[in-house]
């Protein structure tokens, strides 16, 4: 979970770096509900933490615990939607700051980004049900489960992007024409096939297509970004000076942070088979 | 300029501070205390001395509690306020420290994942195999602090940055190697204070004196190895920025000042309950001791904070936001022009951007009481005027009507009765009042430019011709705006002044 929290912060750490003009005006007329993110993630990480306390010592009544960490969740990623969407009409945060300037405007324009949410949390959703039946493949029961979250989590987070392409109006045409379209098809094609290795068991290789989907995901959604934003910024005006040494130094930590996590891993599961599965 | 500015009702100083705090508490903590199991590990292991187990395992299991998720959630929480709070200056940092707090975050990466395995490993794992996993967690976290500390220190010691731009000359500033190795002490003493609050409910008896007495040795040595550092930490800083504190910051000297009490306690407590009579050590004692050790380093913290003033990045970007480089652009156009997101109340706006992120109309660093009862022209005067104020504070860049409408913002949220009357007094009191308000920011007493000793010996008439003639005394003096009332008082004080000294 913390490592979660800690992986999550590096595209916020980029997209300010290249929207800085957009990204903090957002957060700032939105302030107090962006702030609240930080406790309400703490409060959902002692929410599961009590929820797998309990079911670990068989108490059923462990998932009473679920609903309200689940509701944080959801609150969680509903104001990050309203706010990356806020940053991509520069006019709309102008007019929310001229109406009040204490940091309790909220994204009025929901046609914008109800259905992207959605999309997102379906999606997340669907990672979730492909994750719960990997671990539990061995068990008939579990597997069949997750291979429903996945199938229908697929189905449900599609509708949601199809109808969210919808909304886009006069974006849409504009869209079809830029390099998005490859990405867009190329990933929905990468799902399918997912979703196909899936149901095969070949757990791996769907694992990859799963994950090449996502990004190509991403690529849209950036380009989708690009257009929105087209007029009032182009990032690749904005200069960064490169900075190689600095990036060399990026690269090789990288690298060196994961052979050590790998390393780690070995060392730990080579000594005995027992599984961190309540990671803190 | 380019952001909107968050009105945020409590003081920004003091949402940061909370945050910032906890943060750097912990975020130290869990460095030292890597160092401190991983160490105290090896020695138990090699001596077979069973309770000193015991005793780590259930400090790691607090460690790994309170750092982990605290730790990384503060430190994301700190994150989205400075964005919030100064978002000018954080994309500044970003902008050119991108790829180090990318290094940073594998380090967080690697450490993360290290403490979980530490945490989960005793049991499951070989002796070797899990102390190699805790000199891993601590390097990684170390290195962590290692690529912070030079975004810190930066702000403080942009130095020759200033002047090429270049990312390291900004990185390894001058004060990167104290602060470096001042933190790192800071590290093993925390350890040491965490870890004897554990020791201290340990059962009584040969054990627990034994490891209170090798614990509060991990207290010394690193007060050992933070205060010598400390005092390098002040002379890597500039001459003229510690010169500026000394004379206009009572503050942040006052925090440095405190913070000597605070270690000297500390140092006193570890050699009396940790070496003298280590079998006494009770809870409470660690508790003191434990606050007493936060309390030094938080208030080297606030010093650190309070020491940069009137800049958030020294001769780079002022504490409202306002880039030094823009100062003349600001002086021909004004700030109006350049506020991007407007409120429709320009007087508001103007204040917000120019002196809100240090000051409220009420709270913290109130100017309601710096200027109840007094004019417009006076208040337009003080802001033309803020950098001869005592704090060292940021220079006024807008132009003359923008000062004018700041200070008709000001006055709607003052006490408009007049000022013998807000305060209830007259005669002499009331003089001494009204030169602490309209001469005394300028003119501290014992302060800079103090004039209350080289006025003495006039009439009252050439207090008078003084008072008539105040805006030609120097550039940047405000007239004498009081009315009668006002003027009679201050010259029945000044009349009080006596050659030399004071009052
Ligand atoms: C970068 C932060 C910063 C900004 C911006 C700033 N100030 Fe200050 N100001 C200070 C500090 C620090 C002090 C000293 C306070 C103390 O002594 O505790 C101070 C003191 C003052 C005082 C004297 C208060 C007293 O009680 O002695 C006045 C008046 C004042 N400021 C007005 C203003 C006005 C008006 C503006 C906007 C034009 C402004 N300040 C902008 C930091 C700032
Ligand atoms: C906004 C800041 C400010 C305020 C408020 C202010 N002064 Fe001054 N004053 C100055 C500056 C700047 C100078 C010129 C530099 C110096 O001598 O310190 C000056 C100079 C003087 C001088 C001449 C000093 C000399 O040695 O020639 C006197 C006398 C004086 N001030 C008295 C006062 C009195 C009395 C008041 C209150 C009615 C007052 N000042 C309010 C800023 C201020």
């Amino acid at each position: 979970m913390a490592a979660t929290v800690t992986l999550g912060v590096a595209p916020l750490l980029f997209l300010q770096l290249v929207y800085p003009l957009q990204m903090y005006p957002a957060s700032i007329v939105s302030a107090w509900f962006f702030l609240l993110i930080i406790p309400a993630v703490i409060l959902v990480y002692y929410l599961l933490y009590a929820a797998a306390f309990c079911l670990k010592g068989g108490k059923p009544a462990g998932t009473g615990w679920l609903w309200p960490a689940l509701l944080g969740l959801l609150y969680v990623s509903l104001v990050y939607s309203s706010v990356f969407s806020m940053a991509e009409h520069p006019d709309l945060i102008r007019q929310l700051y001229a109406r009040g300037q204490g940091g309790f405007q909220w994204n009025p324009a929901a046609g914008d980004y109800a259905f992207r949410w959605l999309h997102m949390v379906l999606g997340a959703l669907t990672v979730g049900g492909f994750f719960a039946g990997v671990l539990g493949a061995k068990d008939a029961g579990i597997f069949s489960a997750g291979k429903k979250i996945f199938a229908y989590g697929m189905a449900a987070a599609g509708a949601a992007g199809l109808a969210y392409l919808l909304s886009l109006g006069d974006l849409l045409g504009p869209l079809m024409r830029s390099r998005a379209i490859w990405a867009l098809t190329v990933g929905v094609v990468l799902s399918l096939g997912s979703l196909h290795l899936y149901f095969k068991r070949r757990f791996l290789l769907a694992g990859v297509a799963l994950f090449a989907s996502l990004l190509l995901m991403v690529i849209t959604r950036h380009e989708l970004r690009l257009l929105v934003l087209q007029g009032t910024f182009d990032p690749a005006a904005w200069r960064v000076a490169p900075q190689w040494a600095a990036f060399l130094i990026f690269l090789v930590s990288f690298a060196v942070a994961a052979v050590l996590v790998v390393y780690m891993l070995r060392l730990f599961f080579s000594f005995s088979g027992s599984d961190p599965e309540n990671a803190i | 300029m380019e952001y909107p500015f968050w009105d945020l009702q409590i003081g920004y100083g003091i949402l940061i501070a909370g945050i910032a705090v906890l943060h750097v508490f912990i975020s130290h903590f869990a460095i030292g205390g890597g160092l401190f199991l991983v160490i105290n590990e090896r020695a138990a292991r090699k001596t077979g001395d069973a309770h000193r187990l015991v005793f780590l395992q259930r400090l790691s299991k607090l460690f790994a509690l309170v750092t982990l998720v605290t730790g990384a959630l503060t430190g994301v929480g700190i994150w989205f306020c400075i964005g919030l709070l100064s978002p000018a200056a954080v994309a500044v940092l970003i902008h050119n420290f991108v790829w180090m707090w990318a290094t940073e975050w594998t380090f967080f990466v690697v450490e993360i994942m290290a403490a979980i395995l530490y945490f989960y490993g005793w049991k499951h794992m070989a002796p070797a195999d899990h102390m190699k996993i805790g000199w891993i967690y601590f390097w990684a976290a170390w290195l962590s602090l290692f690529v912070i500390n030079g975004i810190i220190t930066f702000m403080l010691t942009p130095a020759a940055w200033l002047v090429t731009g270049r990312l390291w000359n900004g990185f390894f500033n001058p004060t990167f190697w104290p602060s470096l190795i001042m933190r790192t002490g800071v590290c093993v003493m925390l350890a040491g204070l965490y870890a004897l609050l554990v020791a201290a409910g340990l059962k009584p008896g040969e054990s627990k004196a034994r490891i209170v007495r090798q614990t509060a040795w991990w207290g010394l040595c690193g007060l050992a190895i933070a205060l010598p550092s400390l005092y390098w930490y002040w002379k890597a800083i500039p001459a003229a920025v510690t010169a500026a504190a000394i004379q206009g910051l009572p503050t942040p000297i006052a925090a440095l000042h405190l913070s000597y009490w605070f270690a000297g306690i500390v140092a006193a407590l570890l050699v009396l309950f940790g070496l003298i009579a280590p079998g006494k050590l009770r809870v409470p004692v660690a508790l003191v001791l434990m606050a007493m050790g936060l309390g030094w380093f938080g208030s080297f913290e606030w010093f650190r904070e309070a020491v940069r003033k009137p800049y958030i990045i020294v001769g780079y970007m002022y504490g409202n936001g306002i880039e030094v480089a823009d100062a003349d652009r600001y002086r021909k156009e004004g700030y109006l022009s350049a506020i991007s997101y407007r409120s429709g109340d320009d007087g508001a706006d103007l204040f917000r951007h120019a002196c809100r992120s240090c000051h409220a109309m009420t709270g913290y660093k109130a100017l309601k009481p710096a200027f109840d009862g007094v004019d417009r022209p006076f208040i337009a005067a003080i802001i033309k005027g803020a950098h001869l104020l005592k704090g060292n504070m940021p220079p006024f860049l807008g132009t003359a009507s923008e000062a004018d409408a700041i200070a008709a913002h000001i006055e709607t949220g003052l006490d408009r009765r007049h000022i013998s009357a807000i305060y209830g007094l007259q005669g002499v009191a009331l003089g001494q009042t009204i030169f602490e308000i309209r001469c005394g920011r300028c003119h501290p007493m014992g302060g800079r430019g103090d004039k209350t000793t080289s006025l003495t010996g006039l009439t009252r008439e050439d207090y008078s011709n003084l008072l008539d003639n105040a805006a030609d005394m120097g550039v940047g003096m405000p007239a004498f705006t009081g009315d009668k009332i006002e003027r009679e008082a201050l010259i029945d004080y000044f009349m009080t002044l006596k050659a030399g000294g004071g009052k």
